[in-house]
């Protein structure tokens, strides 16, 4: 019982993990806070509804798909709501927040209009195969659901650490003039970041329809605020946090499920960060706040 | 002839406008010191369940219910202004938007007191309490040639134009005095404020609690109103229905906010066929505005601008949202 609550926990905490990623990549390289990627990832979960369950089509494309949307759709929040700002002088730094609320708040009521307002379930063929390993029951998805997301982190560490183009986002979360002084193409690495944490989004949205069954157009809104507590639990702007802070996040809801009431699981994550960031507002992983 | 000429639906959507455009003069107070909240929606949420819960169980009178709710929204402000106002910009708003989902999950899961997701409803109706106490001293509607619906939702209009002026008058006049130009200055730069001897954190937290009692004083006018309140009536949206308020409108001058809340309300009303897209064009709105003009429609140059248009007509100066109504 205790085990398989744990294994619950941690599915559900490599996913917060992945979206916490995205939120984490945007402000670490832009400090801007994307609240639009928790609509980029319902829309993604939504890609992976309508591929496998209305065109009956395999999950390989359906990851595929909603990889393309969702960068297609990192790609528009960076041109038409993220890059405008940032030509201009004297700008409120609460404006590129306020520009992807508003993003969110459209992103959200679209899917309201193309895909409807009800529950989605979501047909994936192998999501009933079990293993039974003495007296626990371990669900085949979230073996594909805890190894994906470790992939990606491993990838996304990779990326960051030891490729050029990885170097060159640092450079830019370091100093944006500067980058662009020493030569780093600093639009063509803003554009890439946003695109490439707006894929990871859809690619956790999929995930989150495999393991819970079931896609909303609300989902955006509660998983990217979850999202946003748990880059502030970690740190922002730190991929070990983020991780972290995910896995944090996930077994404490899961536990609170299943020894306390479950109506406030989802309040779990905001007093979280309440708390922290009046304790300790770098977070938990965090070295020094960004003035 | 009175009769003809009032609307009981018109005098509805008004009465909306008036408390929607309290709301927006809420987030305005808090944004003149350059600070968002996106809490003012859960402090709403705050003073109509205070009221609401204190007439229902209590029976006590509607105005006892309206202080209440509404000072217990400010005392809220306060408890919550003084630790997070440590806080600065994205980690302010993150925080205070955290908080107004705390309120709802409280709302939707303290089902012996709220009832839950289902909300509120028999909630003791402004108009109808006011026709019945005038009733006890004799006093019949059609002595005006109104019948008695009529009667109420006007009552409620007039009721909330005088409370809705109060206000913006009150909050036009105080950013002229010293606690204004305190908030000017912090806005400006709040490090040079400081040296200047301005009481930065007094000044925050006034400010943010005037937010907060503002808007609790909305949510009580709401749930009397309505006569029936949700958790969904406070939920993100409503947060955001009250930023772009001021977004769209402006938040330089306190006509702005003023305006948004105007003409974001009478707009889905007058085209029916928008009101279904309404969400999608404020996204859309909020998008376009922060791209061309992130101070708002209305800023101080607008407002010059119309004083000397209507200064040379001769009239009276007024504006914009003055006129409309």
């Amino acid at each position: 019982m205790l085990i398989e609550q744990l294994i619950n926990g941690i599915t559900l905490g490599s996913i917060y993990a992945i979206v916490a990623l995205g939120f984490t990549l945007v402000f670490g390289v832009l400090g801007i806070i994307n609240m639009a990627h928790g609509e980029i990832f319902m829309f993604g979960a939504f890609i992976g509804v309508v591929v496998t369950a209305t065109f009956k089509g395999p999950l390989w494309l359906a990851f595929l798909a909603a990889i393309l949307v969702t960068a297609a759709m990192g790609y528009m929040l960076e041109r038409f709501a993220l890059r405008p700002l940032r030509s201009k002088q004297g700008v409120s730094h609460l404006a590129p927040l306020i520009s992807t609320i508003g993003v969110s708040i459209l992103l959200e009521n679209l899917s309201h209009h193309l895909f409807g307002p009800g529950n989605h379930p979501f047909r994936a063929s192998f999501a009933e195969i079990s293993f039974q390993i003495g007296s626990i029951t371990i669900y085949l998805v979230q073996i594909v659901i805890f190894v994906i997301s470790v992939l990606l982190m491993y990838a996304l560490s990779f990326w960051l650490g030891k490729t050029k183009a990885g170097k060159a986002l640092r450079a830019t979360a370091e100093n944006l003039e500067t980058a662009s002084l020493l030569g780093v193409d600093v639009k063509r690495t803003i554009t890439m970041t946003v695109i490439i944490a707006s894929a990871m989004g859809g690619i956790a949205g999929i995930l989150v329809g495999m393991a819970f069954n079931s896609v909303t157009p609300q989902m955006g809104l509660s998983i990217g605020l979850k999202g946003l507590a748990i880059i502030i639990l970690g740190g922002m702007g730190n991929v070990k946090g983020a991780m972290a802070g995910g896995l944090i996040l996930g077994l404490a809801e899961t536990f609170v499920v299943v020894y306390g009431n479950s109506g406030y699981k989802d309040a779990i994550a905001f007093v979280a960060i309440i708390v922290i960031l009046l304790i300790r507002p770098q977070g938990l992983f965090g070295q020094k706040i960004s003035a | 002839m009175l009769a003809e000429l009032i609307n009981p639906y018109h005098l509805q959507v008004a009465s909306f406008i008036l408390i929607n455009i309290i709301l927006g003069v809420s987030i305005y107070i808090t944004l003149s010191t350059g600070q968002l909240s996106l809490a003012n929606a859960g402090f709403m949420g705050i003073g109509a369940y205070t009221s609401a819960l204190l007439t229902l169980n209590f029976d006590l009178p509607i105005i006892v219910g309206i202080l209440a709710g509404t000072l217990m929204a400010g005392l809220f402000g306060i408890i919550i202004g003084i630790p997070t106002l440590r806080l600065q910009g994205v980690y302010l708003a993150i925080v205070t938007l955290g908080f107004g989902e705390v309120i709802r999950v409280i709302f939707v899961n303290w089902e012996s007191l709220t009832k839950g997701a289902v909300g509120l409803s028999g909630i003791p109706h402004m108009g109808r309490e006011i026709l019945n106490t005038l009733k006890g001293f004799g006093f019949d509607p059609k002595v005006l040639g109104l019948q008695n619906n009529q009667f109420v939702f006007l009552t409620i209009f007039l009721l909330l134009l005088v409370i809705t002026t109060s206000i913006v008058m009150f909050f036009r006049r105080q950013n002229r005095s010293r606690v204004g130009r305190a908030f000017a200055a912090i806005k400006l730069d709040e490090k040079a404020a400081e040296s200047m001897g301005i009481n930065i954190t007094y000044y925050k937290v006034l400010a943010f609690a005037q937010g907060a009692l503002v808007a609790g004083f909305a949510g009580t006018l709401f749930a009397h109103v309505l006569a029936y309140i949700s958790p969904a009536d406070f939920a993100y949206h409503r947060a955001v229905e009250i930023l772009i308020f001021a977004v769209f409108g402006g938040s330089e001058v306190i006509w702005g906010p003023v305006f948004g809340a105007l003409f974001l309300t009478v707009m889905p009303e007058v085209l029916r066929f928008i009101s279904e897209y309404r969400y999608m064009i404020y996204g859309l709105i909020i998008i376009i505005m922060m791209a061309v003009r992130p101070q708002g429609l209305i800023d101080v140059n607008i407002l010059n601008w119309i004083k000397l248009k209507t200064s040379k007509r001769g009239q009276k100066h007024g504006t914009s949202s003055q006129k409309s109504m």
